[in-house]
């Protein structure tokens, strides 16, 4: 008789300071790839985040509350996604999401955040339907801080065209964000009245691509617009140094990874790609200071995936603003609060006036967006720098 | 020119890893499954004792250290293998049990190398520079220069041993006939147990000679392992050089698909002929037919 007396002591105590904990501390779900080739991003993103918690907990919190972070690691698999949501919702009880990277993971899982009622703020994923969903639910909590296809592809198109090139590649790769991305630059191009003169694939761990390119090359392309992660983008360059064909690569955001920057070494100098937040280009202090607590805490230099981090931090002030607007952490308040931000954010990635409106859920711009080039192993801003 | 050189390149490397499977085959007719993860191990451990993983610079070692760093990997390995899967599973006089028993160990393996080292990709400077050098208009690193011949040597070295020395002979005879080679005095199970050894350093070592166009990462070796195996039966499981010829077939033939079909289906002609000869002629192409009598 003594064991399941003691089992049992050791359950009520477990519990009690279980339910103490909920009590004064507001939890908030971090999810994204914190494994694999996405990992750069996910593990940016988680540790943007946390300095943001700890900064926000050190002024005292919340509603007199302390954040805690609930993180899971999805492994870039869509199904993962839909699992992970369902157990912060459900069993963690969080009060909002951030996250997730992958757009397949995203896709998966949004829909969580609208038929529980609970707002998530997507923070890297750049396919992720936000807007869209309006349709199905006027009530949406899904919110992004991230650059999306639409704008990122428009972006890669544009400058492009205004380098002076008339008949570009694309390669991309076939998942989900991928063939997003290849559908909005098709779609952009057709806009401006240009033809793409190849269209190639490729998959995630493929090493070497130089069947795609030499296709390309034999179309006569004058510039390689891609959209993939980093690993595979890398074996893109590196093929292309093999193959000895020189045309200036533009893609996505995830040209700025590390596991791309280093991976493709300097066959990557010349790269560009639109970002949010640059590192190696901070000005105001409040970058600088995040880039230096961000190192500090973490021994990290330059950040793995800087966009990340930032639009990390970002979202988590964004949701301190708007649950102390609300006043409340139930869902729907947050939700109106976000819609209506009274105050203006002066955050990492930019300056926010009211970032979101009850038709617009989409905080970033093309006016906010960057172009990145990837120089001797670090991003910077090539909209000062020639090349 | 390129797609024929990538293709013959990735086609030897296909059939050097195939040969691991037909070694440890044709001693105990067990399947490695765990071999694809084995070739993991040795970019891994290869990787960690000539590069910095943080920086992505050279620690400063000799090549010679890695080399000698994966072949002992590939023995403690093999031996692994060997003692924990395949072993027990043979004393248990049972068909099958090793088929899920080395397809464990090398998620044992991989799930390791995650734990311990990391699940990211990293770049592995080939030792002899990363620039490609220009043969008839077509772009080859060196280190691919460098795999083949290492490759070729080794199929050339074992199947020289296999047939003319006598321990090489002591092998034959247990894969022709495990019983009368123990009846002759052979020990059989010494012979198993270094043919899985030595079937494990092949794999390292191929892991260490694709590494540096791979990136190295706890799921690098799992797509050479399955191409491998799909060689070793177009070939035949008991053909020593006629596995050359089926990693160029397959090699060659996913090169030419993504070239002038779709990279989408770069895979489909490899399964199409694996399908094929396993309908016509299931010893592979170049197998001996073999009449089982029971």
């Amino acid at each position: 008789m003594r064991f399941p007396k003691l089992a049992l002591m050791i359950l009520a105590v477990a519990l009690a300071s279980c339910t103490k904990k909920s009590e004064d501390t507001i939890k908030v779900g971090v999810y994204g790839p914190f494994t694999g080739g996405s990992a750069p991003m996910g593990v940016s993103m988680r540790n943007g985040v946390q300095v943001a918690i700890d900064e926000i907990n050190a002024a005292g919190g919340v509603l007199g509350k302390k954040i805690s972070m609930v993180d899971r690691d999805d492994e870039a698999k869509n199904e993962r996604g839909g699992q992970i949501m369902l157990e912060l919702l459900d069993k963690e009880k969080v009060v909002a999401v951030l996250g997730p990277i992958n757009t397949g993971v995203a896709d998966a899982s949004t829909q969580y955040a609208n038929t529980k009622k609970v707002p998530l703020i997507i923070n890297v994923s750049a396919g992720a339907k936000v807007n869209e969903l309006f349709k199905g639910s006027p009530e949406n909590f899904v919110f992004r801080i991230a650059a999306n296809d639409d704008i990122q592809s428009r972006v890669i198109v544009n400058e492009a065209l205004k380098l002076g090139f008339k008949k570009p590649a694309l390669l991309c790769d076939d998942t989900n964000y991928g063939q997003n991305g290849r559908e909005k630059m098709e779609a952009v191009l057709k806009e401006k009245g240009v033809r793409p003169v190849y269209i190639g694939k490729f998959k995630i761990k493929d090493s070497d691509m130089s069947a795609q390119l030499q296709e390309a090359r034999a179309a006569k392309a004058d510039v390689l617009l891609v959209y993939g992660i980093g690993p595979e983008l890398a074996a893109v360059s590196n093929s292309m140094a093999r193959l000895g064909w020189k045309v200036d690569m533009i893609g996505s955001w995830t040209l700025s990874m590390s596991n791309y920057i280093t991976n493709a070494g300097k066959n990557g100098n010349g790269t560009k790609m639109p970002q949010t937040f640059i590192e190696a280009s901070a000005k105001s202090d409040k970058q600088k200071k995040f880039i230096a607590d961000y190192n500090a805490k973490f021994k990290e230099s330059p950040i793995a995936s800087a966009v990340s981090a930032a639009q990390g931090y970002d979202s988590m002030y964004l949701l301190k603003l708007a649950i102390e607007q609300a006043q409340s952490l139930d869902g729907s308040k947050i939700r109106m609060a976000l819609e209506d931000l009274a105050v203006p954010y002066e955050g990492i990635t930019g300056s926010y006036t009211k970032p979101f409106s009850s038709s617009d859920h989409e905080a970033v711009k093309e006016a906010n967006v960057m172009l990145g080039m990837v120089k001797d192993g670090i991003v910077v801003d090539s909209t000062t720098q020639k090349k | 020119m390129q797609i024929l050189i990538s293709g013959i390149i990735q086609g030897v490397i296909y059939a050097l890893i195939a040969y691991g499977y037909n070694l440890t085959f044709s001693t105990s007719k067990t399947i490695n499954f765990s071999l694809g993860n084995v070739i993991m191990l040795g970019g891994v451990v290869g990787f960690s004792l000539y590069v910095d993983r943080a920086t992505g610079q050279l620690l400063g070692y000799p090549y010679l250290f890695p080399i000698i760093g994966v072949l002992v990997t590939g023995v403690i390995a093999g031996w692994m293998v060997h003692r924990f899967a395949v072993a027990p599973a043979l004393k248990m006089k049972s068909e099958y049990t090793w088929v899920l028993a080395t397809l464990a160990m090398g998620i044992i393996f991989k799930n390791a190398v995650e734990q311990i080292w990391s699940t990211g990709d990293y770049r592995f400077p080939s030792p002899l520079g990363d620039d490609p050098i220009r043969i008839l208009g077509a772009g080859v690193y060196p280190q691919e220069i460098m795999a083949v011949i290492v490759a070729t040597v080794i199929v050339f070295s074992i199947e020289l041993f296999r047939r003319k020395t006598i321990y090489g002979k002591a092998i034959q005879a247990v894969s022709e006939d495990k019983d009368t080679a123990s009846l002759m005095g052979i020990p059989q199970e010494q012979v198993v147990k270094v043919s899985f050894m030595m079937s494990a350093c092949i794999a390292t070592i191929g892991g260490l000679m694709v590494a540096p166009w791979t990136f190295v990462s706890a799921t690098m070796g799992s797509s050479l392992g399955t191409k491998a195996y799909v060689v070793a039966i177009i070939a035949g499981l008991e053909s020593g050089f006629g596995l050359i010829w089926g990693g160029l077939i397959l090699g060659i033939s996913e090169f030419f698909t993504a070239r002038y079909i779709s990279s989408g289906y770069k895979e489909l002609p490899g399964f199409i002929i694996l399908i094929l000869v396993i309908l016509i002629k299931p010893s592979g192409l170049f197998g001996k037919k073999s009449i089982k009598k029971v």
